[in-house]
């Protein structure tokens, strides 16, 4: 019983690897989508930010991560650790998914409002920070707490590179106790817990946005 | 106050406005009548800068303000935000004047007690007063309103043509309206004109006229 305990903590010890990665991606996806966002739909650099989203979109993450842990050094001069690559890597995987997300909530707005806020003679910056972008999140909220989620669950590519996250603790638990069923178990209770805590956090700041509801 | 030469849109080749002249006076109220797809509401947004015309002049003598057909008001700013936010972002330092300015304005549309509320709170009535209040706030000299009754009823239409004309006297502004509510116009506008496809087909003037309504449908 007391194997059981320590092997849940030692997993659950996982946690806040598994949340800097999350956090730290999402917060780089959102910084980077909207920037990919909003210059795609000023039309700067169009063909190029596509490339770039069709890129990210398409190859897989585990080869991103690779690719910015193992080949970035030889490039930039500089190795990063794995958590930092591995932020880096979720946060601009992330940043494509975030654009795409922020394209159908910016496509969804009237075009009025843009007009509305030409008339007013509003300048570009306060129009995308005041009037577009606070629509556009609320608008995209819901997608943006699925983002979050699945840039949770995609961090268990970190344990394929060595990072002591909740699922590399769970397969080292199981690999020396050769048992898989129970620590598996508590990696699933400790992620979905997370996803939980998430999809509520995020439903109490839709509710207590009053315009988020009033849109 | 407003005088537009040979002015050409075309849209998809297909010719949306076609060698339209006009003069409008100062404190005047303009009537643009016509079928749907005429050019009426393309005509006020190249007015108004919002489309590019392909060939003449308009000359704008003063700010021009703009009231949108489905109002446009910012959903996720209260009434009084709606109409500070962007003379305040111009002129940080007159915030608190601004704000007198606007509660000034919403008293005389009677919209006071609104002032704090979310447009998603609004009637249809009220949004439109919010939306003629939104743009009073910039000031203008000629205030261009597209379909500003489509979708009222007619309590709610007559309202807007004592608005509409109080607003004209009070602060002396040229208004020029685009609509397919002949009744509307005629009750409202010192002179009206016919737009059919991208010409002037007929101008008159409803207040000398016998019967507007029906002289105006016979070129509908």
């Amino acid at each position: 019983m007391n194997k059981t305990i320590s092997n849940f903590l030692y997993i659950g010890s996982g946690i806040g690897f598994t949340l800097k990665l999350t956090f730290g991606g999402v917060l780089i996806g959102i910084m980077g989508g909207i920037l990919l966002a909003v210059l795609r739909y000023s039309g700067i650099g169009r063909s190029f930010i596509n490339g770039i989203i069709s890129f990210l979109r398409g190859t897989p993450l585990l080869l991103q991560l690779s690719f910015i842990y193992f080949i970035a050094p030889d490039i930039i001069g500089h190795r990063f650790d794995l958590l930092s690559a591995g932020i880096l890597a979720f946060g601009i995987n992330s940043s494509a998914y975030v654009a795409e997300i922020l394209r159908a909530g910016i496509e969804s707005l009237p075009k009025g409002q843009f007009e509305a806020a030409r008339t007013l003679e509003i300048p570009r910056f306060y129009m995308w920070k005041d009037i577009i972008l606070p629509q556009v999140v609320a608008n995209t909220f819901p997608a943006m707490i699925n983002e979050i989620i699945a840039v949770l669950k995609e961090t268990v590519v970190i344990a394929m590179m060595g990072g002591m996250d909740i699922m590399r603790r769970a397969q080292t638990v199981a690999a020396e106790q050769y048992e898989y069923f129970l620590p598996l178990c508590m990696a699933g209770i400790y992620y979905y817990g997370l996803v939980l805590l998430i999809g509520f956090i995020g439903k109490k700041i839709e509710n207590r946005n009053y315009y988020v509801k009033n849109l | 106050m407003l005088k537009i030469y040979n002015i050409h849109k075309v849209f998809n080749k297909i010719k949306i406005l076609e060698n339209v002249n006009l003069d409008v006076k100062q404190s005047s109220i303009l009537g643009i009548a016509g079928p749907s797809g005429c050019g009426k509401s393309t005509f006020l947004r190249c007015v108004q800068k919002l489309e590019s015309i392909d060939r003449g002049t308009i000359e704008c003598g003063g700010r021009t303000g703009f009231m949108f057909q489905d109002f446009q008001l910012f959903p996720h700013m209260t009434v009084l935000q709606n109409l500070t936010y962007a003379p305040t972002l111009k002129d940080k330092k007159k915030k608190e004047n601004y704000k007198k300015q606007a509660e000034d304005i919403l008293m005389n549309l009677g919209l006071a007690a609104k002032i704090n509320e979310y447009p998603s709170v609004l009637s249809g009535g009220q949004k439109q007063r919010v939306a003629l209040a939104r743009s009073l706030m910039t000031n203008p000299d000629i205030l261009l309103c597209d379909e500003p009754t489509s979708g009222l009823d007619v309590s709610t239409t007559m309202d807007v043509v004592t608005l509409l004309k109080s607003v004209n006297e009070q602060f002396d502004v040229t208004i020029v309206i685009a609509s397919h509510d002949l009744d509307f116009l005629t009750k409202i506008s010192d002179r009206i004109i016919l737009l059919k496809g991208g010409i002037i087909a007929m101008d008159i003037d409803p207040r000398i006229h016998e019967a507007p309504i029906d002289f105006l449908k016979k070129y509908y």
